[in-house]
């Protein structure tokens, strides 16, 4: 079994909102050094998903990540934790892009690297959090896709998905070569290990540049962005805290359940 | 007169005497060396070794019985007294076997007898022999009469034989004596008139009987006496009595590490970590095993046991010497082929030999290393299984999380909501990037930077500070872990990534002294990062507030609290010694009373939350913190103070979850002198 997973390299999400800053005029965010890069959390349980069939079936997982800069000891995780090949988009060209342009890119790198039977993303990076890379990479290589997967499993040329819904979950069977974009409810990652963590020392990235894709540079980055931001902000959070009162405690949660009615919250 | 020269039929005396000594020889060394292979299945040790540990073990810890004499004050039973009677008894007696059994007996030297030498030392023996009677026969007591809980589990046969020949030997001997005394042979060999007392006493038992009939009493109290000896020496290497051979080499060899340290592993050259196997224990650690006579001081202290955790340390070094003593004949076997050894055998310790549960209980609070009369240490084992089954990924969710947050966040506080410097906010203090030119960097740590609870300790020390006019700065963003979670759940891989990062920013600035709140930083800071490198002096925050005061810069007020007892943080007090300044700190509060606990300095008993306990569940037993707080509440202090940003936190959830908030409060020693000094 060849697998493909995506990673984003993106600012830690469970940082204080107070260490984010952003610059009203570009509508842009405010360079911090005080929160570190981490790999999306989502995607982290992608590459724990293409693991697991690993572990049951065996096979390659590629790791291919886009961006300037990239941290090696971030990208390099999923080498510690079992993957086999990491694959950096790494260029100026390729960053500023929205969910097309740069799934455009992933999509182009994968064709390059030809075999594979299963690609995985997270559901949305935790950035950005808009979730379409992975539709539109499925979109561009013409093959079936998976979202919000709990649970995947490959059965001889088809793959089993446990696809969460509102209230449980589906079970869909697709063929292979698809996509699944996988969601924080396939449970925790594991542990790099000690010798995990030295072998990944050892293994280089493979560095792609646009021309190596053969991508077209209108098509990449910023240049291939459709959508333009018209604002960024740090929404205000206001709130207000009201103490219930009451004789007993009876009363206390009479009133509360009143007051919950009242402001239409049950 | 000589037994060695009377003929037992045909049988010579000699050769019965060196006869049985020759086989109790044989069997004994059959034994130490089987034993010393299994031991040297074990790794390189390093650090260890000097000619003063040679003495002060041997000299000031051993002859002095000061191993067991420290406990002595904290036990109600008084047992090493009992202890300490028995083994002074011993020296004596392994002297006097030399010298009058095997040169006077053995080799005939029958001169010996006669000296003045002999007379004094028969005396001595005397008194020794009597002490021997009363520390076994209370120890005999103590342990099928009384039975206290420390010693349940402990091999109750191996004591019995023991105790019954250590007990009944000295009888053999007094009486011996007195057949010599009835005899009128000896000691008075010189014209002393004056016999040791209490065999002379006994050898009036024999007047009026016929001279051959007291000789008769004599060979049977002789050999009785030499058989009881020998029938000892024997069953030492094969009994937990092996710890009369095996302590005082474990003092001997105790490696060189500051006593708040582990030991790094060499990562980069590392085929395994931590103890997966028992063949990876170092020898050191195997002596260990040896030493161990299954007293259970250890037990008595571990916050974990009493607390109903499956935890005990006593437990855990017999579990893992009953391994070695099992698979040892299979490893020496597969040692001599070069093969490796069967996997059946040489099974995997954690999980098998010692539980999870048992492995994370610990807090490395250190009672059992500190009270430990024979130099056992326990908590190098427990780490090195924790990072055993660290490498296997096998860890409880928590912990994970917490070493991923340190790995990547540089701290182990998942979810805070505050930055490394919003305790600092309209405090005016300068980072060293800022300012370099300080004289002493505030070295914050996690819980004091990022913890709701713990920045009031930051802010009332950093406070102190300023009022002192002490020139101080902080590193800010660029401050990470110290490590110690990490190295204390077995993850030695991201303590050494972040030893190695804050090394870094500290010499980058050319940092020469730092002070810290958290003893955990204290001891990492300290002793610890020496081991790459990083030497600066380190002092904690009780230290500085000390000199303040004494240098009279901090100006105290009036401490309204009633009465205070202190609580030791485990790192500052037993892995550092600490005991003194905070107490001193707190005598200055005028209008307060000191009161303390019956467990407090080196009896201390954990918060719970060292060992990265801190960041795991608490699920089984009572919770360490809530029988701590007990404590409190039993001395009627309306305050506990402590010097630890951890005690501190486990204290606030204890009392919260007992509901004792009217009763008692919990502060930290700067929180107390910034408040009274504000007023």
């Amino acid at each position: 079994m060849n697998m493909i997973v995506c990673i984003k390299q993106v600012l830690d999400p469970e940082a204080p909102l107070s260490s984010f800053k952003i610059d009203p005029a570009t509508n842009t965010m405010v360079p911090v050094t005080s929160v570190p890069f981490v790999i999306s959390p989502f995607d982290e349980q992608a590459v724990e998903a293409a693991l697991k069939i690993k572990d049951a079936k065996g096979g390659k997982i590629t790791v291919i990540s886009l961006g300037v800069n990239l941290l090696r000891d971030v990208v390099k995780k999923p080498l510690s934790l079992g993957a086999d090949e990491l694959i950096l988009l790494e260029d100026p060209a390729f960053i500023g892009g929205d969910s097309w342009s740069t799934a455009y890119a992933l999509a182009a790198a994968i064709k390059k690297v030809g075999q594979f039977d299963l690609i995985f993303c997270g559901r949305q990076a935790a950035d950005s959090d808009s979730g379409q890379v992975g539709a539109c990479i499925a979109e561009i290589l013409g093959i079936p896709q998976v979202s919000v997967a709990k649970k995947v499993e490959a059965i001889d040329g088809k793959v089993k998905v446990d696809k969460v819904t509102t209230d449980g979950y589906e079970v869909v069977e697709v063929p292979t070569p698809a996509l699944i974009t996988v969601s924080n409810e396939l449970g925790e990652v594991r542990f790099a290990t000690f010798k995990g963590t030295m072998a990944s020392k050892k293994k280089e990235p493979i560095i792609w540049k646009p021309a190596d894709i053969g991508a077209e540079p209108a098509k990449i980055g910023a240049a291939g962005r459709r959508i333009k931001t018209r604002k960024l902000f740090q929404p205000v959070r206001d709130s207000k805290c009201e103490i219930i009162g009451g004789e007993t405690d009876e009363d206390k949660a009479a009133n509360l359940a009143k007051k919950l009615v009242e402001v239409k919250l049950i | 007169m000589l037994m060695t020269r009377n003929y037992f039929g045909f049988i010579p005396g000699y050769a019965l005497f060196w006869g049985v000594f020759v086989i109790a020889l044989l069997l004994f060394a059959y034994r130490i060396r089987q034993l010393l292979q299994y031991m040297f299945l074990g790794q390189k040790e390093t650090g260890y070794n000097s000619w003063g540990k040679w003495i002060t073990t041997t000299f000031a810890y051993v002859f002095s019985q000061l191993c067991q004499l420290k406990n002595f004050r904290f036990k109600k039973d008084r047992a090493p007294l009992g202890h300490a009677l028995m083994a002074w008894g011993f020296f004596v007696f392994v002297l006097f076997y030399f010298f009058f059994f095997i040169l006077a007996e053995g080799f005939g030297l029958a001169g010996l007898e006669k000296t003045n030498f002999f007379y004094y030392f028969a005396w001595v023996m005397d008194f020794m022999a009597v002490l021997i009677i009363i520390g076994a026969g209370w120890g005999l007591i103590r342990r099928f009469i009384i039975r206290p809980a420390r010693l349940k589990g402990g091999q109750t046969i191996e004591a019995l034989i023991i105790l019954l020949s250590v007990f009944t030997h000295p009888f053999a001997f007094l009486f011996n004596q007195a057949t010599v005394i009835a005899m009128g042979e000896a000691p008075a060999g010189l014209g002393h008139t004056l016999l040791p007392p209490f065999s002379s006493w006994l050898s009036h038992l024999f007047t009026g009987s016929a001279l051959t009939v007291i000789q008769n009493w004599h060979i049977a109290f002789f050999w009785t006496d030499w058989l009881t000896v020998l029938l000892v020496l024997v069953y030492i290497p094969y009994s937990r009595y092996l710890h009369v051979i095996a302590s005082i080499f474990n003092g001997i060899f105790e490696p060189r590490l500051p006593k708040g340290a582990l030991k790094p592993i060499d990562l980069e050259h590392a085929e395994f970590l931590g103890i997966p196997t028992i063949d990876k224990l170092t020898w050191k650690q195997n002596l260990d095993l040896y030493a161990c006579v299954v007293c259970g001081n250890c037990q008595e202290q571990c916050p974990a046991y009493i607390t109903g955790k499956p935890l005990n340390p006593k437990k855990v070094i017999q579990d893992l010497k009953q391994q070695l003593l099992k698979a040892g004949p299979e490893l020496v076997k597969a040692k001599a082929k070069g093969e490796p050894a069967p996997q059946n055998i040489n099974v995997t310790l954690a999980g098998k030999v010692i539980l999870e549960d048992e492995i994370w209980a610990c807090t490395t609070c250190g009672a059992c290393d500190t009270t430990c009369p024979v130099w056992v240490k326990h908590i190098d084992k427990i780490v090195d299984l924790r990072r055993n089954l660290v490498e296997q990924s096998i860890l409880p969710e928590t912990a994970k999380a917490t070493l991923q947050s340190i790995e990547r966040r540089g701290h182990p506080w998942r979810g805070t909501t505050l930055n490394r410097t919003d305790w600092a906010k309209g405090m005016n203090i300068k980072t060293l990037a800022e300012d370099p030119k300080v004289d002493i960097l505030y070295w914050v740590g996690c819980t004091e930077a990022l913890d709701e609870r713990g920045i009031k300790i930051a802010q009332s020390f950093a406070k102190l500070m300023q009022q002192a006019g002490v020139n101080f700065g902080i590193l800010g963003t660029e401050e990470s872990c110290c490590g110690d979670p990490a190295r204390r759940l077995g993850d030695e891989m991201t303590y050494q990534a972040q030893a190695q990062k804050n090394i870094e920013v500290l010499k980058g600035y050319n940092v020469k002294k730092i002070v810290t709140g958290c003893p955990h930083c204290y001891n990492t800071i300290k002793n610890e990062y020496p081991q790459f490198e990083g030497n600066f002096e380190v002092i904690h925050h009780t230290e500085l507030i000390g000199d303040l005061l004494k240098q009279g810069k901090i100006k105290i007020g009036k401490g309204d609290y009633g009465s205070i007892t202190f609580h030791d943080p485990c790192y500052l007090g037993r892995h550092n010694d600490i005991y003194r300044q905070p107490r001193e700190i707190l005598k200055e509060l005028t209008c307060t009373k000191m009161v303390e606990m019956e467990k407090n300095r080196k009896r201390a008993f954990c918060c719970g939350g060292g060992g990265g306990r801190l960041w795991l569940e608490e699920r089984i037993g009572q919770r360490i913190s809530e029988n701590r707080i007990d404590q409190v509440i039993k001395t009627k202090a309306q305050l506990v103070a402590t010097a630890c940003p951890y005690c501190l936190q486990m204290f606030e959830d204890a009392i919260k979850t007992k509901q004792a908030q009217d009763t008692v409060k919990v502060k930290d020693i700067a929180e107390l002198i910034a408040e009274s000094s504000a007023k």
